[in-house]
């Protein structure tokens, strides 16, 4: 398989931080894979999630992305790359309230200049919500909300798909809906990012799971089978990231 | 009380920039403010003062020549004069002098003292021998005159030369500057310079009090009727005298408290849309301070004690500033008069104006703090945030429909997501755009004025002519000049109408008079012998409709006159009490008539400097040749100064209305725009959104102040032309380019989106790691 991203002894420390986010972080992921990321709360996973996205900047080390040198590129540049090859899902949506579940769905294309109101309505009717496309985000429920952020993610056929926490905000049956759409398009080909807390949810789908904690990577489980159950040491991992 | 100072306190300096925006607009606002009650008041009126240390004349009155000295100083007693001046022989002279000519109305006196008509003089002494001339200050202030300058005087044939040995404040006559010009000599020496048809007596009256225009009226009737037909030449009252010294002063108060009031209005708009603002991201701390024990009443102290101390530290500033700026226009009033200016100030205005400031500011902050304070506290804090704006879908649609990028239809859509604000912003960026509107109408109007008066595009030369100059010679120069293709001459006289107190001054025309381009705004321009038009207010003081005839008294011959069109004439003073009449209808009672100008009309393609340089030269000192112009504009500059400077805090308090609404949009709006940043929109598509938005609100702004600017300059036209008795022609309104109407709101829209800039940057570099993690 193809590389994808590369990160290459990252190192992420925030204003006024004593300790660093990410510590000398290194990790490759190919294309095609399903990779979950997990860790207790500050570990630094969603961090590790926002670099590979463009959205943040490390301290130090270098994140690359297909050819792409992430701390090569300016804003104008970051802005770009995300359109055209990011599409990102957040734990809480962050639907845009004024637009309606289509328009929502059409930003990222756009702001490339593109029109495709046929390909929103694909997405949105694969994703089984077409017949809420001109409802506002205040008038659906968390799980149509989280698949039109889904739609709007895929709308731009983006290079890989980031999820950060995509079912923190759902309750479990919708969460479990959720994740089988991430599951379905893994299998039809799409890369996958996704951050979790939840281990169950992450082996169920991932194919390879990285366990981060302070800062860095603590474990890195290749899957035989999405669907194989947890390896003891992403029991135990997840266990104490409970804890 | 101190829990509600201590948190409105902490909020304040939490809110610098907002505190900023306030103080800015409200120094602005109240400056101007200050300037304008300054102006209305003048606490000490110098008029006033210098009339009464001057013992001014409440009536003047020249007589003809013939009249027997001994039986006007009879006169006071007949019309229960308390005291009197004169009777002083008067004439009209010109000289030259420096290579200009000048026309002023020469008296004789022996000193400048007297129970009435003191004169002040500011400069030399009084003159002592017969060379010497003293000269009316604004007069000689005017065509740069000074005391030692020598003046060839060419309305008589010996052309003696006099030494100017005196500048003199006269309180008894117009500014220079609006047709004045008085010198003096010694009554001996008035003989010599004599001109037939210009010399009279001048008697000045003074009574007890402060005499109203009727009892003045009556005054002269008396005089006229105890006195042979057409002894009186001239009268003038003091209160018209007052009015045209008051004209500049009421023209820039009308403007100053018409910009005042739109200042305040656009601070209000600027505080309540701040003010909403800051309710609407309060919400959570709202229910917490609620949940503490603040009552609704103390939330409301808390948001309004918060933008009243940014506005009484503007109005610590802004009202001294103001005061201090009206001061020159004041000491203005008094250079004129000749009085030493001591600056005044009124601890009364002042306090008027804090509290209307302060009062205007506190009911603009209320009405949105009042919201705040009948939040439900469990409510406010479940949701933490103000439901989102959520107008505005119909206009990103239509905007995404015809092909507008993304970026632009979603800053159209956030420009009206919450309307009031959309309104409040709207109603700055209007008065803003309006007093632009304004100030640039009225400088032209006053410009196209004077170009009216001077008759600029319809005469190319205007001569005036000694009265040592024959008319027939004077004429056959002129038609002796090949490029010579027009000529009207003028001369002017005093006509008696009946309803009217002083004879009226009037314009009486030889040759094609229709060609000068004066305007009638009602009936016709005189065609036939009889024939008079006058501006609307002689028609209405005198009871006149168009198509009246009446009997005027000319030389003490009556002539049948017939008012056939109201004429605008500005430069006619207070009243607009003049007559424009044909030679034709006087030829007959005043066959040796002369005129004393030409106003002439060149074939086109001459060349008028040319023209000007060989007439002057033919005869330098009995012709005074000038291409036709505007004349002198200082007041004109010193009003269109004013104007723009007053309309350029408008327009910035208009900029800080728009910046203000930007940032409260962006902050408000940190976590959509972070959510698009993180779906690609890069910082250049961030600053367009941002900017979009508040070009359109500039926009709709704008295209609504552009016809009220218009019909507000209108009314404030109006009002300046009814102050000389005219109504307004419609061709004089007419001051703006169709490209112009077009440009400012444009104008506007450019500036609204450099305001945007700075709150769109800060957008483009929202952080989106920070706000997303943070919500």
């Amino acid at each position: 398989m193809t590389e994808l991203i590369r990160l290459t002894d990252v190192t992420k420390v925030y204003q006024g931080g004593i300790t660093g986010a990410l510590n000398g972080l290194s990790v490759t992921i190919e294309e095609g894979e399903f990779t979950a990321i997990m860790g207790p709360s500050g570990s630094g996973k969603s961090t590790m999630l926002n670099l590979v996205a463009g959205l943040d900047r490390p301290t130090s080390g270098d994140v690359v992305v297909g050819d792409t040198d992430l701390g090569k590129l300016g804003e104008a540049g970051l802005a770009r790359f995300r359109r055209d090859h990011i599409g990102f899902v957040f734990q809480f949506f962050y639907l845009l309230p004024n637009l309606t579940a289509l328009e929502n769905v059409l930003i990222p294309a756009q702001l490339k200049g593109i029109v495709a109101p046929g390909r929103a309505l694909e997405l949105l009717d694969r994703l089984g919500i077409k017949d809420i496309a001109n409802s506002y985000p205040a008038r659906l429920s968390g799980g149509q909300q989280q698949r039109v952020a889904i739609a709007r993610a895929l709308i731009n056929n983006p290079t890989m798909l980031l999820a950060d926490e995509p079912t923190g905000a759902l309750d479990t049956h919708t969460g479990d809906q959720v994740m089988e759409l991430l599951g379905q398009l893994h299998r039809d080909g799409q890369t996958i990012l996704l951050v979790t807390h939840d281990a169950k949810l992450a082996t169920r789908h991932a194919a390879r799971v990285l366990s981060v904690m302070d800062g860095k990577i603590v474990d890195d489980a290749r899957l035989e089978s999405p669907e194989r159950a947890p390896s003891e040491m992403i029991r135990v991992r997840s266990e104490e990231a409970s804890r | 009380m101190t829990a509600v100072l201590v948190k409105a306190m902490r909020d304040l300096r939490r809110r610098r920039l907002q505190a900023a925006v306030i103080f800015v607009t409200t120094l602005f606002a109240v400056g101007t403010g200050a300037m304008a009650l300054m102006l209305i008041s003048q606490p000490s009126d110098p008029y006033k003062a210098a009339f009464d240390a001057q013992k001014g004349a409440h009536l003047q009155v020249g007589f003809d020549s013939s009249i027997d000295p001994g039986t006007l100083t009879r006169t006071p007693s007949l019309i229960g004069a308390t005291a009197f001046g004169g009777p002083y022989p008067a004439t009209g002279i010109q000289f030259r002098s420096g290579g200009h000519k000048y026309a002023v109305t020469a008296y004789g006196r022996g000193n400048p003292n007297g129970d009435v008509e003191q004169l002040r003089i500011s400069a030399g002494h009084w003159p002592a021998a017969g060379s010497e001339i003293a000269i009316a200050l604004s007069y000689a202030n005017l065509n740069h005159i000074s005391v030692g300058d020598k003046l060839k005087v060419v309305s008589v044939p010996a052309q003696p030369v006099l030494t100017v040995v005196a500048l003199v404040v006269d309180i008894d006559e117009v500014r220079a500057d609006v047709g004045g010009g008085r010198a003096w000599v010694l009554g001996s020496a008035i003989a010599p310079l004599t001109v037939k048809d210009s010399s009279f007596l001048m008697m000045d009256y003074r009574f007890n009090g402060d005499p109203a225009g009727a009892q003045l009226q009556a005054a002269t009737d008396t005089l006229r009727a105890s006195l042979p037909p057409g002894s009186i030449t001239n009268s003038t009252s003091y209160l018209l005298l007052r009015s045209v010294f008051n004209v500049p002063d009421q023209v820039l108060t009308g403007v100053l408290t018409a910009f005042s009031l739109l200042a305040l209005a656009a601070t209000a708009a600027i505080v309540a849309n701040l003010v909403t603002g800051i309710v609407i991201s309060s919400y959570r701390e709202i229910g917490i301070m609620k949940a503490v024990g603040f009552t609704p009443l103390q939330v409301v102290g808390v948001f309004v004690l918060q933008i009243l101390v940014p506005a009484a530290a503007a109005c610590v500033i802004g009202i001294p500033a103001g005061t201090i700026l009206s001061q020159p226009l004041l000491a203005n009033s008094s250079s004129a008069l000749g009085l030493a200016y001591q600056a005044t100030y009124s601890p009364a205005l002042d306090v008027l104006a804090l509290v209307g400031a302060l009062l205007i500011v506190s009911i603009a902050a209320l009405i949105p703090a009042l919201r705040a304070g009948l939040l439900k506290p469990a409510v406010v804090i479940a949701n933490a945030t103000a439901p989102r704006g959520q107008s505005g879908r119909w206009l990103r649609r239509l905007a995404s429909r015809v092909g507008l990028p993304r970026s632009i239809s979603l800053g159209l859509g956030d420009a009206v997501s919450r309307p009031v604000r959309a309104l409040l912003t709207v109603i700055a960026i209007f008065v803003g755009v309006a007093t632009m509107v304004v100030a640039l109408g009225e400088t032209r109007s006053f410009a196209s004025i004077y170009g009216y008066e001077g008759h600029v595009g319809h005469v190319d030369v205007a001569v005036k002519k000694s009265p040592a100059l024959a008319d027939a010679e004077a004429t056959q120069l002129f038609a002796s000049q090949p490029e010579t293709e027009r000529v009207v001459a003028q001369t002017t006289a005093n006509i008696t109408v009946p309803g009217i107190a002083d004879p009226v001054s009037s314009d009486i025309f030889r040759g094609d008079s229709s060609s000068l381009g004066y305007l009638v705004t009602a009936g016709r321009w005189i065609q036939a012998p009889g024939d008079v038009v006058a501006p609307r207010g002689l028609v209405q003081d005198a009871h006149l409709k168009l198509g009246d005839t009446f009997t005027g008294t000319f030389q003490g011959v009556t002539l049948k006159l017939r008012i056939v069109g109201e004429v605008y004439d500005f430069i006619a003073g207070p009243g607009g009490h003049e007559l424009m009449l044909d030679w034709s209808t006087v030829a007959a009672v005043a066959p040796d008539l002369n005129p004393s100008g030409y106003l002439i009309t060149l074939k086109r393609g001459s060349n008028v400097d040319a023209y000007v340089k060989r007439l002057g030269a033919a005869q330098p000192d009995l012709l005074d040749v000038q291409a036709a112009s505007s004349g002198n504009t200082a007041f004109l500059a010193t009003i269109g100064g004013v104007l723009f400077a007053i309309a350029g805090l408008i327009a910035l308090i208009a900029v800080a209305g728009i910046f203000n609404t930007v940032l409260l949009s962006t902050r408000e709006r940190v976590r959509e725009t972070a959510t698009l940043k993180a779906l690609g929109m890069g910082p250049r598509q961030v600053i367009a959104m941002v900017a979009a938005s508040a070009g359109f609100l500039a926009l709709l702004g704008g295209l609504a102040a552009v016809p009220a600017g218009v019909a507000l300059y209108r009314q404030l036209f109006d009002l300046l032309s009814n102050l000389g008795g005219d109504d307004t022609p419609a061709a004089l309104y007419d001051v703006f380019g169709a490209w112009e109407l077009i440009a400012i709101p444009l104008a506007g829209v450019a500036v609204a989106v450099a305001a945007a800039l700075i709150p769109g940057r800060w957008a483009a570099r929202t952080n989106v790691v920070e706000v997303l993690h943070a919500e």
